[in-house]
């Protein structure tokens, strides 16, 4: 087999992986906004206690024993999950659990001044959070993010676990026909980090978009917004 | 009748009090001021004005309707009533047009341009509209002062509480804030100010109230309180004014 040919088979497993790391993220980033939105707006002993819970308890669990519960363990129960669907509902909510601490973290460093403000203009418990915290929480989390969409982007290759023909599953089946692994798999780290270097320039774009004069890495506060 | 009425106003914090039965009147129109030592209740006389702390007991009347009752509409209040921090509080994520903008959009159902139109002109009003595009990080303290001030202004309220407005400025600039507070009161702006800066105090108002140990000891004209200081609490007070100005 020719090398290229190697490759256009590597590419079309990377395209799933991108699509895994996509709908991972998305569900991780969901969930993280519900939990820091739920937070705020629903500041209640009990919200807050079952919100510690989640997050204790799902940082607590290897991906691939929730992803094997929910994929190969719930149709027990009756409840079919689609390969993608199960990864949304394995590594997306355990990722999930991550983002939801980094979210809490940057909503601590919201200036309780600003929220005190925005309360005594009345607005809402939901306005104070869409308005005020939101906008900075998301701008304070950008390097939080960064780590755990990049987690996500490691931890794709459990796909192939549940039949997800990704980069790593394609490497492992070209490797097994041809015997030619250090190439095989030299080109797969390589489409890895290509897919990590694109992520992290929309991450790039995104927070130059966001950028806020005094707000942010010292370094970059004089630099034109 | 006052546009704000509070009776034996009472505040506990665990247990102990730190408002202990205020009464105060603010008259429509008029620039109310209260002094006091550090830790003496001014500031949460001020929140328990509009909700944001709790009374324990007492009456607040404002434009003659009790508020201090679980049926009031808190949101309405708060925005019947401008509010400024001693650290300015401005949101740091937008620039000062919409600083002073977004109360306009979110609680008053403005239109952007509507509400960018009335908070450029509360803003050069104040002498701001040339800073509308920067944001708080790039303005000075009385900038964002006078930010703070046109926000609280541009949701038209029927009356300002000022939260100790220069302890965190220059005494240059605390005179600018206390030339614009006079300017404000001669175009009719009712405020209620509590601050512990004698100059800035006698720049703003003829009488003051004088509020310690959780209760307003005296309410008189501020050269009278300065030179005929008999109660051992304001002499106390106004004699360390006098030695640190």
């Amino acid at each position: 087999m020719a090398f290229s040919e190697m490759l256009a088979q590597l590419a079309s497993g990377a395209v799933f992986t991108v699509l895994v790391t996509v709908a991972c993220c998305a569900t991780a980033l969901a969930v993280g906004l519900l939990s820091a939105c739920a937070r705020r707006v629903f500041p209640f002993p009990a919200v807050i206690r079952a919100l510690d819970l989640f997050a204790f308890v799902f940082r607590g669990i290897p991906v691939l024993v929730l992803l094997f519960l929910v994929y190969f363990g719930l149709p027990g129960a009756g409840i079919r999950v689609s390969p993608l669907g199960a990864m949304m509902l394995s590594l997306g909510v355990i990722s999930g659990a991550y983002l939801a601490e980094v979210f809490r973290g940057a909503l601590d460093a919201v200036d309780a001044a600003e929220i005190m403000a925005a309360q005594s203009m009345g607005m809402s418990r939901w306005q104070v959070f869409l308005h005020i915290e939101l906008p900075q929480m998301m701008r304070f989390s950008v390097p939080g993010m960064v780590n755990e969409f990049t987690n996500v982007l490691k931890y794709s290759p459990f796909g192939y676990t549940v039949g997800i023909p990704e980069m790593t599953k394609q490497a492992l089946v070209l490797s097994s026909a041809t015997l030619r692994g250090v190439e095989i798999y030299l080109a797969a780290g390589i489409l890895y980090f290509l897919v990590y270097r694109l992520l992290l320039v929309g991450v790039r774009v995104l927070e130059k978009h966001w950028r806020v004069p005094g707000m942010g890495p010292a370094h970059l506060q004089d630099q034109p917004v | 009748m006052a546009l704000i009425e509070i009776r034996r106003l009472r505040k506990l914090f665990d247990g102990h009090p730190v408002l202990n039965g205020v009464d105060i009147d603010v008259a429509e129109g008029d620039v109310k001021v209260v002094m006091g030592p550090s830790g003496c209740g001014k500031s949460t006389l001020l929140r328990c004005i509009n909700r944001l702390v709790e009374p324990s007991s007492g009456s607040i009347h404002f434009r003659g309707a009790e508020v201090t009752g679980p049926d009031v509409n808190v949101r309405s209040l708060r925005q019947q009533i401008g509010f400024l921090f001693q650290q300015f509080a401005l949101y740091r994520h937008l620039s000062v047009l919409d600083n002073t903008a977004l109360g306009l959009r979110k609680l008053k159902g403005m239109k952007k341009k509507e509400a960018a139109e009335r908070a450029l002109h509360e803003l050069n009003r104040l002498d701001m509209a040339g800073h509308r595009h920067k944001f708080p990080a790039h303005l000075s303290g009385g900038q964002k002062q006078r930010v703070a001030l046109a926000r609280a202004l541009a949701m038209d309220p029927a009356v300002i509480l000022l939260d100790e407005p220069t302890s965190a400025l220059d005494p240059v600039m605390a005179r600018e804030v206390a030339q614009l507070i006079n300017r404000l009161h001669g175009e009719g702006v009712t405020m209620l100010c509590v601050t512990h800066d004698l100059e800035f105090a006698s720049a703003i108002a003829e009488r003051v109230a004088f509020l310690d140990e959780g209760i307003v000891q005296v309410e008189d004209r501020l050269s009278v309180l300065y030179e005929d200081h008999a109660h051992p609490s304001i002499r106390n007070f106004f004699m360390k004014q006098e030695r640190s100005s």
